[in-house]
C-alpha cells in the first residue's frame, strides 16, 4: 500500500526545501511532510457501494525571523522558493515574539504501536471481504436490520520532520477503521445506530461494531411515552459521552486559553474543577494511541501529562509559540512547551491541542449494570445529536438523543423516542460521579483522541423529553 | 515527488489554464472504454487559497496554499471504482486498477439489488468562469488584516471582552473535467469569507458569539459589508448573553431569525431531500414526492445559481448545468437533490446536485444555497404578537438531522423569551429538536422579506461551504431545550 522507502523519500524532499531556505539565508525554518495512502470501501443500502483507493500528501513550510513566523504549505518541491518567499513574507508583517524560536532538537522516546505490517500487507479484495463479513454479520443478527450506511477503510501514511535546529525524524503510522450504521424499520417504526471503531493496528473482530449496532437499533424500539422534563440523573455510555467531552474539555486546558480568561477553568489551577476521585491525563505516548507519536507536531518529544488530578486542575497545555506569546504579552509569568503542538496535515501550522487523552477515576469502578443499578431512575444516553453546538467557552450544552432508556428501579423500563439533553460539563464533572469499568478509545477527533468510560452524572442534567 | 502536468496556459487572468494534459487523460478515459468501462470521468480540482486570523488585534497566522487533486471515477458493470491522488500525474496510470475495483464491487451485488446507472446529460465542451468583481488573489495580507481590523477594534471595545479572534478565508476553485462521453469541462470561481468570535468574562460567567459574512464572489462581497457594526452586534450580543438566564425547556411556540430558519430548513428537509440518503434507504422522505409534507405557506428552493450565496457553483462536480430546484411548493414536496445515480434510479431528471469537497473527493449529493421562500408577516412584531408565552432565537450554532428518523437538532446563539406578544428577557443556551414531518407542518407565520443568511459548512462525510436562509419564521410548537 505504501512504498518501503516512503519516509526516506520524504525526508529527501524536506532535506531539498531545508536547502533552499538555507540558500535564502532564512535564520529559523521547519519543513513538515505528509504522505497518505489508503483504500477504502462504501457501505449504503445493504450493499457495498463503490471502492476507492488513493494517495495525497505535502510540505508545510514554517519560517522564523526575530520572533516573527510564517507558514507556507504546497505539494510540488517544485514551487519550494515560491512558497518559501510567501512564508517570508508573511513572517515580515507579523508580529514579534519575544523568546519565540523553534524548537531545538531533544531525545525523543519512541513511541510503539504505531505501525502494523499486516495493514501494510492488505489490499482492496482484503476490504472487500471484510465488507462482505460485516454485511453477513448484520443480517444474521437481525433479519429485519439493514445496513444503510458506513464503510472500512485501511490506511497508512509517511510522515517527516525537518527543522533548522536540527531536528530529524521521520516514520510510518498506520490505521484500520470500520463505522456502521444499522436501522431497523418496522412497522412504520425506524431505529438505528451508528458504531465505530479504528486503530493503529488491524482490527481483530470487525463485527464488535456491528453487534453494538444491532443491539442499539433492537433496544431502543420498546418505546415508552417521554415524561415530564426532568433534572435527574443520567449515564452516558462512552459513546454518547465521547463527543461532547470532546468539544468542550480538551479547549477548557490549553494553556493560551486558561491565560486569556476562555477557559471555564481560567483562574483556577490547583482547584478542585472535578469531583476528587476524578483525573484527566493527556498521553503523547500511549502505544498505538492514534494521537500518539514520539514527537508532537513542531519536533518536540511527546509526554504523559496530568491536567487534572484527582480532581485538582494542575496542568495545561502549551505549544512553543503559545507559550512564549503569552509570556511576551504578560498574561503569564513563565511557560513553556508540553510537546502539545498538533498539525491538521501539511495544510496547517502546528497549533496547540491534546493527544491522547483519558478520563480516570481513582475510585471504585463500576459495570454497566452496576452504574444502571446505581443510577437506581434516570435515563441511559448512547447517542447524541448536536455535539458540535455545545459551547467550548461556558461548557454548557443542549444536544438532542434519538438513543435513550429510562431506568427505574435500578433496570431499563423502555426507550423514548426523542429528548433533549441539556447542561453543563464543567458543573457535571464537578458534582457526584462515577466511572465505568471499561476505558476504550472512543473516537478520534479534530481535538484527539477520547478514552473515556461510561459515565453516570448525578447532577446537573437535565432531559426533556419529545 | 509530486508533479503538476500543465499543457496549457490562459491569457486570461481570471482563468488557471489547462492543467490535465488533454491527450493523456482522453488516451486514459479511451483505455478505460476498451477494457469494458460503461463510465468513466477524471476530475481535477485546484485551489488557491488564502487564511489569515488575528488575536486581540493582532495577526496570529497566515496561510497561502495552492492545492491540487485528481479523481478518477470509472463505472463498470453497474458499480464504482474511484481512484484520488494528489500526484496529477499518476493519475492515468490507475485506469487498470480502478476498473478491477468497480469488477470486484459488482461481483459482490446479489440480484435483488440494483445496479449503478446514470441519467443521460448534455454532453457539454466549454469553459465558464463566473469572474469577482476584485479578484480575491489580488488582495494583500495588509487589505486582509485591515478588513478584519474593522471588526475588531468595534467588538472589543468592553472591560468585560475578555479576547476577540478574527478569521479570513479566501478561495479560487479551478475545475476540469473529462469524461467516456466526451464531456471536457473547465470552470472556476471564488468564495471569500470573513469571521469573528468575541468572549465576554464576568467573574465565573464566560460567554462567546461568532459572527460570519461571506459567500461566493472576490473582495467586493467583503468590503460592502459594513464590518464595523458586524463587530458592534457581536460585542453587544455577546454582553448581553452575559447577565441572560438558562432558557427554559419544553414545548412552545418558537420564532426564528434567519440564520436558525436557514440552518432549520437546512437539517431538516434539505438533508432528507438528497436523494443518495432516499435510495439509501436514510431518508423520511422516501416515497414522499408529490405529498403534502409541512404547512402550505412553506416554498423552499435550494439554488446554486443564487450568486453571492456561499453555496453557489456554475456546474456541478458531474459536468451538469445548476438550476434553481423547488423542493417543497406550497407544502407539497416536489423534488429530491440528485445527481445522475439518483436521476437514474427514480427516473428524474439530473438537477446539477453532484458536489464534492475537493480533487480528492468524490461526488455525493448536497445542498447549495437553500432557502424558504417568504409568507405574508409584515415584520417581528406581527409575529410575535399573538405568543404568550414563547422563545424568539437568532443566530446558529449549528445543527444536525437523523435523516432516516426524521430527527432534527439545532442551536442558537441567542434568544429572547416573548411574553404577551413582547420580547421580555435574553436567554441564553437555546437548542431546538423536532420531527421534520411534524414541524413542518407546524410553521404557521413567515414574513415577507427572504434572504440569504450567514455562510456556513455542511459535513457529510465531506465538508463543502453552503448558504441558507429565509424570513423570519414561526413554529407554533417546538421543543426547546
Amino acid at each position: 500500500m505504501i512504498p518501503d522507502d516512503a519516509a526516506e523519500r520524504l525526508m529527501d524532499s524536506a532535506q531539498f526545501i531545508g536547502k533552499s531556505c538555507e540558500k535564502l539565508g532564512i535564520q529559523q525554518w521547519e519543513v513538515f511532510a505528509s504522505q497518505g495512502y489508503g483504500h477504502s470501501l462504501d457501505i449504503e443500502a445493504g450493499k457495498i457501494s463503490m471502492a476507492s483507493g488513493g494517495g495525497e500528501g505535502g510540505f508545510g513550510i514554517r519560517v522564523v525571523e526575530d520572533g516573527r513566523y510564517g507558514f507556507a504549505h504546497l505539494v510540488d518541491t517544485n514551487s519550494a522558493d515560491r512558497a518559501i518567499q510567501e512564508a517570508i513574507d508573511i513572517a515580515r508583517k507579523s508580529p514579534s515574539i519575544k523568546g519565540f524560536e523553534l524548537p531545538g532538537n531533544q531525545n525523543a522516546t519512541k513511541v510503539g504501536g504505531m505501525k502494523d505490517k499486516s495493514i501494510l500487507d492488505m489490499g482492496p479484495e482484503d476490504l472487500l471481504e471484510q465488507g462482505d463479513q460485516v454485511l453477513t454479520r448484520v443480517s444474521e443478527l437481525d433479519s429485519r436490520a439493514v445496513a444503510v450506511g458506513g464503510g472500512i477503510g485501511i490506511g497508512a501514511g509517511a510522515g517527516a520532520i525537518l527543522t533548522s535546529s536540527g531536528i530529524e525524524d521521520s516514520g510510518i503510522y498506520t490505521s484500520h477503521g470500520i463505522g456502521i450504521h444499522v436501522s431497523i424499520d418496522e412497522d412504520e417504526h425506524l431505529t438505528s445506530s451508528y458504531e465505530g471503531e479504528s486503530s493503529r493496528s488491524k482490527l481483530k473482530d470487525l463485527t464488535a461494531s456491528v453487534d453494538k449496532a444491532v443491539h442499539w437499533s433492537q433496544v431502543t424500539r420498546n418505546k415508552i411515552d417521554g415524561g415530564e422534563t426532568e433534572d435527574c440523573p443520567i449515564l452516558m455510555t462512552s459513546d454518547g459521552f465521547s463527543p461532547l467531552f470532546s468539544v468542550v474539555v480538551p479547549s477548557a486546558i490549553k494553556g493560551d486559553r486558561l491565560a486569556r480568561g476562555e477557559s471555564f477553568w481560567s483562574g483556577k489551577m490547583g482547584q478542585t474543577v472535578m469531583a476528587n476521585h476524578l483525573s484527566l491525563v493527556d498521553d503523547g505516548l500511549m502505544e498505538g494511541g492514534m494521537s500518539s507519536g514520539s514527537r508532537d507536531g513542531e519536533g518536540v518529544p511527546s509526554r504523559t501529562q496530568t491536567l487534572v488530578e484527582n480532581g485538582r486542575l494542575s496542568g495545561q497545555l502549551w505549544s512553543s509559540r503559545d507559550a512564549a506569546k503569552l509570556v511576551s504579552e504578560g498574561k503569564v509569568d513563565s511557560a513553556q512547551s508540553t510537546g502539545s503542538a498538533s498539525r491538521g496535515g501539511h495544510t496547517s501550522p502546528p497549533v496547540c491541542g491534546c493527544s491522547d487523552l483519558i478520563l480516570s477515576s481513582s475510585a471504585k469502578t463500576l459495570t454497566r449494570d452496576r452504574l444502571i443499578e446505581e443510577m437506581d431512575r434516570g435515563y441511559i444516553v448512547h447517542s447524541v445529536m448536536g455535539a458540535h453546538t455545545a459551547n467550548p467557552t461556558s461548557g454548557d450544552f443542549s444536544v438532542t438523543t434519538s438513543t435513550i432508556l429510562r431506568v427505574e428501579g435500578g433496570e431499563v423500563i423502555g426507550a423514548l423516542s426523542q429528548a433533549g439533553l441539556s447542561g453543563n460539563m464543567a458543573k457535571a464533572l464537578n458534582g457526584r460521579v462515577t466511572l465505568g469499568d471499561s476505558l476504550k478509545r472512543k473516537g478520534s477527533y479534530s481535538t484527539g483522541s477520547m478514552h473515556v468510560p461510561d459515565v453516570l452524572l448525578m447532577d446537573g442534567l437535565r432531559i426533556n423529553p419529545a | 515527488m509530486v508533479m503538476v502536468v500543465a499543457t496549457r496556459q490562459s491569457g486570461d487572468h481570471f482563468s488557471n489554464g489547462r492543467m490535465l494534459d488533454e491527450d493523456k487523460i482522453t488516451k486514459a478515459l479511451n483505455n478505460a472504454t476498451a477494457l469494458g468501462a460503461e463510465y468513466a470521468e477524471i476530475r481535477l480540482v485546484s485551489e488557491t487559497t488564502n487564511t489569515a486570523s488575528l488575536k486581540d488585534g493582532k495577526l496570529e497566522r497566515a496561510i497561502p496554499g495552492q492545492e491540487v487533486g485528481v479523481t478518477m471515477r470509472i463505472l463498470a458493470d453497474g458499480a464504482w471504482g474511484v481512484h484520488s491522488t494528489s500526484d496529477i500525474a499518476s493519475i492515468i496510470h490507475q485506469v487498470e486498477p480502478t476498473f478491477r475495483l468497480a469488477k470486484a464491487v459488482a461481483a459482490r451485488r446479489s440480484p435483488s439489488q440494483t445496479a449503478v446507472g446514470l441519467a443521460e446529460v448534455p454532453i457539454i465542451e466549454d469553459e465558464l468562469h463566473w469572474k469577482s468583481l476584485k479578484d480575491v488573489r489580488d488582495t494583500d495580507l495588509d487589505k486582509r488584516i485591515e478588513l478584519m481590523l474593522a471588526i475588531d477594534n468595534e467588538a472589543k471595545d468592553d472591560d468585560r471582552i475578555v479576547s476577540t479572534s478574527t478569521g479570513w478565508s479566501d478561495e479560487h476553485i479551478h475545475t476540469e473535467l473529462m469524461t467516456t462521453e466526451g464531456m471536457n469541462r473547465v470552470w472556476s470561481f471564488q468564495r471569500s469569507l470573513i469571521n469573528g468570535m468575541v468572549t465576554a468574562r464576568d467573574g465565573g460567567d464566560v460567554v462567546s458569539y461568532r459572527m460570519r459574512h461571506g459567500g461566493e464572489g472576490g473582495l467586493e462581497l467583503i468590503e460592502a459589508c459594513d464590518l464595523g457594526e458586524m463587530g458592534r452586534n457581536a460585542r453587544t450580543s455577546v454582553l448581553r448573553l452575559l447577565g441572560a438566564e438558562r432558557a427554559p425547556s419544553g414545548r412552545m411556540p418558537l420564532v426564528a431569525d434567519r440564520d436558525l430558519t436557514g440552518v432549520y430548513i437546512h437539517e431538516a428537509l434539505g438533508h432528507p431531500c438528497e436523494a443518495d440518503l432516499v435510495a439509501a434507504g436514510d431518508s423520511c422522505l422516501e416515497g414522499r414526492l408529490g405529498q403534502l409534507i409541512g404547512s402550505e405557506i412553506c416554498t423552499v428552493v435550494d439554488d446554486p445559481t443564487m450568486r453571492g450565496g456561499y453555496g453557489c457553483y456554475p456546474i456541478d462536480d458531474e459536468g451538469v448545468d445548476t438550476r434553481p430546484k423547488n423542493l417543497i411548493v406550497n407544502g407539497v414536496l416536489t423534488e429530491y437533490l440528485n445527481h445522475r445515480e439518483t436521476a437514474h434510479r427514480y427516473d428524474l431528471e439530473p438537477n446539477g446536485g453532484a458536489r464534492a469537497q475537493d480533487g480528492l473527493h468524490h461526488p455525493l449529493v448536497r445542498m447549495s444555497n437553500t432557502v424558504i421562500q417568504g409568507g405574508s408577516h409584515r415584520d417581528l412584531d406581527e409575529l410575535i404578537e399573538d405568543i404568550d408565552f414563547g422563545i424568539y432565537a437568532c443566530g446558529s450554532r449549528g445543527g444536525q438531522v437523523d435523516t432516516g428518523r426524521g430527527s432534527f437538532q439545532f442551536a442558537a446563539q441567542e434568544a429572547w423569551i416573548i411574553e404577551n406578544g413582547s420580547l421580555a428577557r435574553p436567554v441564553k443556551d437555546v437548542s431546538v429538536s423536532g420531527m421534520t414531518l411534524q414541524i413542518l407542518k407546524d410553521v404557521d407565520g413567515l414574513t415577507r422579506d427572504a434572504h440569504l443568511a450567514a455562510p456556513g459548512f455542511c459535513g457529510k462525510g465531506q465538508t463543502v461551504p453552503v448558504g441558507d436562509g429565509g424570513p423570519l419564521m414561526r413554529i407554533r410548537e417546538a421543543l426547546v431545550g
